[in-house]
């Protein structure tokens, strides 16, 4: 049976690659020759991406995990374990935990692209973790890769030190060298080691929520066998739990009864949810657990945060049913209920970071059906206050009156910002703007520079990344990880409609730049707000003075003057359509603010 | 002594041109004229078996299209059709809408023989290049001339359409239009601002741009001035668009404004009845053919919701002559003395949108220019005063 193999014949090893490079594809191909799936089964490409947002985003947010069966030209049948990985910045620590699962990585490369700032970044985390490169230049049947193929291979040597003959040439899409990858995987990628006699210690690297089983928690055995009927220990929540079934994952779950050291698999044990089974904890058996648990383990903070809150009021609870639902499968969101003057009831939500926000939005929306009004994002501010004591600020309307603030610190990244050389200028610019520094720059080739900035985690929650795609043409990647907090000088800008603030439109913002913000929420909100039977007048404020204002004309006509009086179903179907366009704004004291106006300030930059 | 008292409405959809704003159902083939006649003649008759017992017919409206296309011949006999089929009053207000440009006076004396007493003419407008851009098919004199004639055949009740508010209009070239206009005495103005209807050849330029639309700021000053200019000259508004002597409102348009009963004939055609509304098909090819296979050319019915019917009293009413408190207290079953109800109305009036003598509320012409915002926080609030009633 596959789970008590010897460990020589286990394989375990993952995929890194940035977006479009060809990593699903190149899953599936495998898949395929190892027999896992016929070519009939895969009428969708890309069978590992199975949620539909992660299809159209061409970027993996759930980990997939696959076990194929290859007979190598040893002449020998090994058991592959293939752990996908997310593809986003947002998710790195769970990139990191499911490197921690493997011996090896193929390294994916786009031949007409080269080497792009995500896959720096991970191939970085997986050479830290000690696993096995195998480098491969993915996409060599396009046209247009003939030329670049040198250069590419020059950037992989540059960056892995390896051999030229090492990498491998291949397309996934065409089905070249895929017999040279799973030889490469057999001869290069170092078994497992560990002991499946001794104290269990089982590594979670992702879990998924089943409405019949509870939830499916992914693991990789490093010592001691897993059973179903085991009491299990989980290091860091503490609690223990009976499993139920174990198995290893084909394209479904395969139920085996047990899973030893150096596999990979599932179990279920009637959990009933997901953030109960945390990434990177140690499961051991509650009996005879191990010494230490497997190191790397860490809680995940959200670092964005933004109010989420029904478009009608009357639907708050079924939000909440909604919130509770989406996090059964979603470990990292978290959510607490909060009361706007503007917004009535709803939820303060904390995300891994912009990605994950739009995830939740766009999940809420689709399968959970909730209409939602989201809040500007914020980070989490740390704000000392004039008496020594401490307050950590998720919510800008909660931000303390500046006389009792001694300072404000805010969360700053290290950003990795990879670029043909020619938009330099431009980028370094754009960073400066966000109050970025330049910590260094290394040139990968003549034409591509890798350059490193510390920028407040502020300044790119607000579309930095469009503004980065856009300078370059796309070419730019970006990748980064959170630095520490250091103070700043920030400021509460309020906007008032008609003399009422409107807590959900406070933001915190550098002081220097509080002025042409405030100008330019003004005019914006202008735009955004439709003209009342009487003046409004909107301003900016930080505390009581008043930086910023701006006004809209009461309203002087609105009647539909021709009319042919006896289609009158017409007239009232025109009337009722106000009326639903009326119901979807928002009510700040007599003024009707539409939800677009909520997240306004996103979009100011494109004034 | 009949049940109710009901409006008759035909549409006979044929143009011989179509205006570059209107979206009202026409065609500009006119050989299948006497087709449809037959085919209108067979409606009618087959709608008075239905509906015609109890009624009584206090007004009539022949609109279009350019209803002045017909021949006298076919004038007289769907007029003998509606008349022996359905009990006319004798003091019914009877109107036909004419395009200036197709009536003579040998017409307009058959109209008046039918029984005809009321005409409407397309004027639009008294300025040559605006009646091009409107692709209009009549000139400014021969508007003039087509009034003097209708006066001549007798008609002691005629309504001259204008239109302001087109695109690059000015001020001064609206009110030129206007006073022209009163300068012929008409009983009846209707003077409407421009609309871009979807589907039209307007609409298309103004997509493509190649029309700037004034604002709504412009337009509401060009309503406001038309209004006291038609005030001045003693034309009293009782509806958004429409003005009249004292007397002289225009029965079957007010009959639309209060929710009477009404049928319609002809492609397109709305009717009103028992709660019930609904309109033809707009085909005059269908229209014809269902009619010979004896079946009612109807494209949509509706039946209306206790809510709809009430909504309905009140934005038909607040663009007209007003609504009674009384009428507004019953219908949603709150105070309009007291409470938010009564606090829009005190808004309203301290803000001169609106007048309200303790019975009856009416907007005022800056309430009109803004009556669809007013109807709708109305409704509001008479929603919220039903629902905390209910709740209480």
């Amino acid at each position: 049976m596959a789970s008590r193999a010897s460990m020589d014949h286990i394989r375990n090893f993952c995929i890194i690659a940035h977006i479009d490079h060809g990593k699903s594809t190149l899953a599936d191909r495998l898949l395929e020759r190892t027999g896992r799936v016929t070519a009939r089964e895969m009428v969708t490409d890309q069978i590992l991406d199975d949620n539909p947002l992660e299809q159209e985003r061409g970027i993996t947010i759930k980990l997939h995990a696959v076990q194929m069966e290859y007979t190598a030209r040893d002449g020998k049948t090994y058991i592959l374990n293939l752990i996908d990985t997310p593809g986003h910045v947002d998710f790195s620590y769970e990139v990191s935990r499911s490197l921690a699962a493997c011996e090896g990585a193929l390294l994916v490369v786009d031949a007409t692209q080269g080497v792009e700032a995500q896959t720096i970044s991970n191939l970085y985390l997986a050479v830290d973790a000690g696993l096995e490169i195998i480098p491969v230049i993915n996409k060599i049947d396009l046209p247009s890769a003939e030329t670049m193929i040198e250069n590419v291979r020059q950037q992989v040597i540059d960056l892995i030190g390896c051999r030229p003959d090492e990498i491998i040439l291949a397309s996934a899409k065409a089905g070249i060298g895929i017999e040279e990858i799973l030889e490469a995987v057999v001869q290069n990628i170092s078994p497992p080691k560990g002991n499946s006699e001794a104290p269990l210690r089982a590594l979670i690297y992702d879990s998924l929520y089943d409405p019949y089983r509870g939830v499916i928690v992914n693991v990789r055995v490093f010592d001691g066998t897993l059973r179903e009927k085991d009491k299990v220990l989980f290091m860091a929540t503490g609690q223990t739990y009976e499993v139920d079934e174990v198995g290893v994952l084909y394209m479904e779950q395969h139920r085996t009864g047990e899973l030893s050291a150096g596999n990979v698999g599932y179990f279920t044990a009637s959990i009933r949810r997901v953030r109960d089974t945390k990434v990177g904890d140690t499961v051991t058996h509650a009996q005879r657990p191990c010494e230490q648990p497997i190191a790397g383990f860490r809680e995940v903070k959200p670092m964005v945060f933004s109010g989420i809150y029904p478009a009608d009021s009357d639907d708050f609870e079924d939000l909440r049913d909604a919130l509770e639902k989406l996090a059964l499968n979603d470990a990292a969101i978290q959510y607490e209920p909060e009361t706007s003057a503007a917004l009535g009831f709803g939820f303060r939500c904390g995300f891994l970071g912009l990605l994950h926000m739009e995830i939740v939005q766009e999940r809420l929306e689709r399968e959970f059906n909730q209409t939602i009004v989201t809040t500007v994002p914020n980070v989490r501010y740390l704000v000392q206050h004039t008496d020594g004591t401490e307050l950590w600020v998720e919510n800008p309307a909660q931000m303390p009156e500046p006389v009792k603030i001694a300072e404000i610190l805010e969360p700053y990244i290290r950003a990795q910002i990879i670029t043909p050389t020619e938009y330099i200028g431009p980028i370094m610019q754009l960073c400066i703007e966000r109050r970025g520094v330049l910590l260094g720059q290394h040139y990968l080739t003549q034409t591509r520079v890798d350059l490193s900035f510390e920028l407040p985690l502020a300044e790119v929650v607000f579309d930095f990344y469009d503004k980065l795609k856009s300078i370059s043409r796309g070419y730019a990647s970006l990748d980064y990880e959170y630095s520490d907090y250091k103070p700043g000088d920030l400021v509460k800008l309020d906007i008032l409609l008609n003399g009422d603030p409107v807590d959900a439109l406070s933001t915190i913002v550098h002081r220097q730049k509080a002025y042409e913000w405030g100008r330019r929420l003004c005019s914006k909100l202008k735009k955004l707000i439709p003209r009342h039977l009487f003046e409004v007048v909107i301003q900016a404020a930080i505390g009581s003075k008043i930086i910023a204002r701006d006004s809209i004309a009461p309203l002087r006509k609105n009647v539909l003057a021709k009319c042919y009086g006896g289609d009158v179903t017409r007239k009232r179907k025109l009337l009722e359509k106000q009326k639903e366009g009326k119901k979807r704004m928002k009510q700040i004291g007599r003024v009707e603010v539409p939800q677009e106006a909520f997240l306004a300030v996103l979009s100011l930059g494109d004034e | 002594m009949k049940q109710r008292s009901i409006g008759l409405y035909l549409h006979i959809p044929f143009c011989q041109h179509k205006c570059s704003y209107c979206d009202f159902y026409s065609i500009v083939t006119l050989d299948g004229m006497e087709r449809f006649v037959q085919a209108l003649c067979e409606e009618i008759r087959f709608r008075s078996q239905q509906f015609g017992s109890d009624a009584e017919v206090r007004s009539i409206f022949w609109g279009g299209g350019t209803p002045s296309l017909l021949s006298i011949a076919q004038t007289e006999q769907v007029s003998r059709v509606l008349t022996d089929s359905f009990y006319v009053a004798a003091d019914v207000e009877w109107t036909i809408e004419a395009n200036p440009g197709t009536v003579t006076l040998e017409k307009l004396y058959a109209y008046r023989m039918i029984g005809i007493n009321r005409i409407s003419f397309g004027v639009q407008s008294f300025d040559e290049g605006e009646l091009n851009f409107l692709e209009r098919i009549h000139s400014p004199h021969q508007a003039e001339h087509a009034v003097e004639m209708a006066r001549r055949a007798g008609f002691d009740n005629i309504n001259v359409d204008i239109m302001y508010a087109l695109p690059g209009q000015s001020i001064t070239t609206c009110l030129a239009s206007l006073k022209r206009a009163c300068a012929l005495e008409p009983e009846h103005i209707s003077a409407y601002s421009l609309v871009y209807e979807p589907a039209t050849p307007l609409y298309h330029k103004l997509q493509r741009g190649e029309i700037v639309p004034l604002t709504d700021d412009v337009e509401a000053e060009f309503f406001l001035q038309t209004t006291s200019f038609l005030a001045e000259q003693g034309y009293q508004q009782y509806e958004v668009s429409n003005f009249a002597r004292p007397g002289k409102e225009c029965r079957h348009n007010l009959l639309y404004w209060h929710r009477g009963e009404y049928l319609g004939f002809g492609p397109s055609a709305h009717s009103h009845w028992d709660n019930t509304r609904w309109s033809n098909i707009r085909s005059v090819a269908r229209y014809v053919e269902l009619l010979a296979r004896r079946q009612f050319p109807v494209a949509m019915t509706e039946h209306l919701t206790v809510e709809q019917q009430r909504s309905e009293a009140v934005f038909l009413a607040l663009r007209a002559d007003g609504i009674e408190l009384a009428t507004l207290e019953s219908l949603y079953n709150c105070s309009t003395t007291t409470g938010p109800v009564a606090a829009v109305i005190a808004d309203w009036q301290r803000q001169g949108l609106a007048t309200c003598d303790g019975r009856r509320l009416c907007l005022n012409p800056s309430g009109y220019s803004l009556c669809d915002a007013l109807t709708l926080e109305l409704l509001n609030v008479l929603e919220h005063a039903t629902t905390e009633a209910a709740v209480l």
